[in-house]
């Protein structure tokens, strides 16, 4: 006989995050794709749990960095499409944002 | 009125029947639906339906939910499991207390049911739903 299990816990295994009156920062959207790629184990091995952490603190910038670098490059496309539709206003708003 | 978080029964009659496909290209669409604190959500449910199940309302939210971005199933060691990218309520104005997660292709059959611990709430942002790292022990759906 074989059994093949497929439960989920009582707990909760999704996590929720929300925001007021904004969006989600970089630095935070940051966080939870880290929390998705490197995925570590308490029950790992020491060296490789520590090279792991080692290894998430070291992208951590570069990810924050080139996160931030896609929303300015959204907002340069943002405020030409507004600017080039006649609503040069809001296109400066989003510019000095 | 509760939510309580399980893999639908029905679900895993349906597994055996090759209902479901999890493929990232050519597999079914899967949803994902929020519902506030009075519905009545358990290992019973057996498909999403658009009334009587206590969905949440809101800015920003649609009936139905949002649609999930399925990840290729994979193994490790002599566990399967399948995952879905993070889900975002941009712009929005809702509580939620948990999710069914349905298979829009056939017919809103469930698949699980989420409870978030406690009402979420997102004003005028975002409500993001994190999935957990998709490994052999924490994937949100893992056959082992």
């Amino acid at each position: 006989m074989f059994e093949v299990g497929i439960n989920l816990p009582k707990t909760p295994i999704v996590s929720v995050t929300t925001t007021e009156n904004r969006g989600h920062k970089p630095e935070e959207i940051v966080e939870r794709c880290l929390d998705r790629i490197i995925g570590i184990s308490d029950q790992a091995p020491p060296a490789i749990r520590d090279q792991a952490h080692a290894f998430k603190n070291a992208i951590r910038p570069l990810l924050v960095h080139y996160m931030k670098e896609a929303v300015n490059s959204d907002r340069t496309t943002m405020y030409n499409v507004l600017r080039e539709n006649g609503h040069a206003e809001v296109a400066e708003l989003i510019r000095r944002m | 009125m509760s939510i309580s978080q399980a893999m639908a029964t029905s679900f895993k009659t349906e597994l055996l029947t090759g209902t479901h496909n999890f493929s990232a290209s050519g597999g079914d669409t899967f949803k994902l639906s929020l519902h506030t604190s009075s519905a009545s959500l358990d290992a019973s449910t057996t498909a999403y339906a658009s009334s009587g199940l206590g969905e949440v309302t809101g800015t920003g939210y649609s009936a139905g939910g949002g649609t999930l971005t399925n990840v290729a199933p994979t193994s490790s060691g002599t566990t399967a499991f399948t995952d879905f990218n993070d889900l975002t309520f941009a712009s929005s104005t809702i509580t939620a207390r948990g999710a069914l997660i349905y298979n829009s292709t056939d017919s809103n059959k469930a698949v699980c049911v989420l409870d978030f611990g406690s009402d979420k709430t997102s004003t005028n942002g975002d409500f993001t739903i994190q999935f957990p790292t998709a490994d052999a022990s924490n994937a949100i759906i893992r056959i082992a």
